[in-house]
């Protein structure tokens, strides 16, 4: 962090100060340039693989030009709200297809809700909620960036008020609003930016995102680092507890967790990509400890909305 | 007035049908059991790390418990519902080593009764006519306040809790919200 605001604090006196004997300008161009070097020769070139890339791949001779999301990916590695977006959307696009969402309206319309008040408290404002109930017995939750948050119904069915919603749902908009998937797509990457989007409304799979991600919606099947989790624990009951609802909601989720047994198929995802309930319980003991006894809030037990 | 209401009737209830209330729980680290639901209240007892105790009732964040011939109220937190000792780690593994391995069975299982598997999500196509469904159910920030009001939920100021490097004991108060606060 400290790091990045070095840089940008220098970026912006090279930019100020034109007469400047170092030329930092000249050494941006070079890193930037050497970015764009290095996304190049990761697009694949043999014949398998160009037959999935002809329709976004970026146009490689209008390069020259250097524009500011590129030299913000150079300097600091991040990816711009657009960019979130479209990851965001090609990865649910597939968990999609892999489940569809449950065919009830009003459930989908009140978890959406829930999830957008509790989104509210995260402070994240550049992104677009959207939330799903997943129409499967398995018993999880997903998180994808830009906003997209998935229940499975396997797992709603088990939640008794809307403030056991909320900290499940905290949970997830924490991993979107702490980056935990962009940090995991960065690292195993060396693809900078995507290049243009073939349209600003393609409906359609993107290729290049899917280059990114691997196949089809496996990275919702490898999980997080179990510190990702520990943190989305705190941070999303903190994000319910901000709502007004009581802070216990994620708690008591992990509770009935812990007593479902190992051998249920059911949760054998949810196991495989997540540290053990009991760990998370304690883990959130600890950062809990006595600081929330003050706090109130409701479970609004009669507003849930209950799956027929 | 209520709580000690509660509290008459979750004995009652667990001295009555005990084994329908009560479950098994195993403590996560030691503990002190309070007569009421407050670190303020006087201190009825104490449960180790690893003990099981039996959960007789539930308010707020704190569990009565009967742990040996004590019986207290200890904080949610410090307790996991079932048997099965500490962790569950045991258990986990166990699960991981039958989840990995290829087992033929598994490959036709589809999103129905028996979940999700990596193989699944694996082989998943994007589906553009799924993904727009979301859409018609977005809700503006001006819609999730006036839902929000309606239950008479309103934001609250909560800080941050702090990461697991605070672990050093007893400087909460300027912890527990500067680690997040960017």
């Amino acid at each position: 962090m400290k790091s990045k605001l070095i840089a940008a604090t220098i970026l912006l006196a090279a930019l100020s100060n034109a007469a400047s004997g170092l030329d930092l300008g000249k050494l941006l161009e070079e890193r930037v340039n050497q970015e764009l070097n290095k996304s190049k020769k990761t697009q694949p070139t043999d014949q398998t693989s160009a037959t999935t890339q002809n329709t976004a791949a970026p146009p490689p001779a209008a390069k020259q030009n250097i524009d500011v999301k590129q030299l913000g990916f150079a300097l600091f590695g991040d990816y711009s709200p657009e960019e979130e977006t479209r990851i965001g959307k090609q990865i649910s696009g597939n968990l999609l297809g892999a489940v569809p969402l449950v065919r009830d309206d009003k459930l989908q319309r009140y978890v959406n809700q829930v999830g957008n008040w509790v989104a509210l408290q995260s402070g994240r404002k550049d992104v677009t909620w959207h939330f799903g109930v997943l129409d499967t017995e398995d018993i999880n939750a997903f998180a994808a960036p830009g906003g997209y948050v998935f229940v499975t119904k396997g797992l709603y069915r088990r939640l008794n008020n809307e403030a056991e919603l909320a900290g499940v749902l905290g949970h997830e908009i924490a991993h979107v609003t702490l980056k935990h998937h962009l940090k995991v797509l960065k690292q195993s990457s060396l693809i900078g930016t995507l290049g243009q989007v073939a349209s600003s409304k393609a409906k359609s799979s993107d290729p290049v995102v899917q280059n990114l991600i691997g196949n089809g919606a496996e990275i919702m099947a490898r999980g997080l680092d179990k510190n990702a989790e520990f943190e989305a624990d705190r941070v999303g009951m903190v994000f319910a507890a901000r709502s007004g609802y009581t802070p216990w909601g994620l708690p008591e989720v992990l509770q009935d967790l812990a007593g479902v047994p190992a051998k249920d198929e059911r949760i054998s995802l949810l196991t495989k990509t997540h540290p053990q309930p009991a760990d998370r319980l304690a883990a959130l003991g600890e950062a809990v400890d006595g600081r929330l006894d003050a706090v109130q809030g409701k479970e609004l037990a009669d507003r849930f909305y209950r799956i027929r | 007035m209520k709580r000690l209401l509660i509290q008459a009737a979750a004995l009652l209830l667990s001295a009555a049908a005990a084994s329908a209330l009560a479950a098994p729980g195993t403590v996560l680290r030691d503990e002190k059991l309070y007569s009421q639901p407050s670190a303020t209240a006087s201190v009825a007892g104490s449960a180790a790390k690893g003990a099981s105790v039996n959960i007789l009732a539930k308010q707020g964040g704190w569990l009565r418990v009967s742990a040996g011939k004590s019986t207290g109220w200890v904080r949610l937190l410090s307790v996991r519902a079932g048997t099965g000792g500490l962790g569950g780690a045991g258990l986990g593994d166990v699960v991981g080593a039958a989840t990995t391995k290829s087992d033929p069975s598994r490959v036709v299982a589809v999103a129905g009764l028996r979940g999700l598997n990596d193989e699944d999500l694996k082989q998943a196509k994007f589906n553009a006519d799924e993904l727009a469904r979301l859409d018609a159910w977005v809700v503006t920030a001006a819609q999730a306040r006036s839902f929000a009001s309606q239950s008479g939920l309103a934001a609250v100021n909560v800080p941050a809790l702090p990461g697991p490097k605070s672990k050093s004991k007893s400087k909460p108060a300027q912890e527990s919200s500067s680690w997040e606060s960017n």
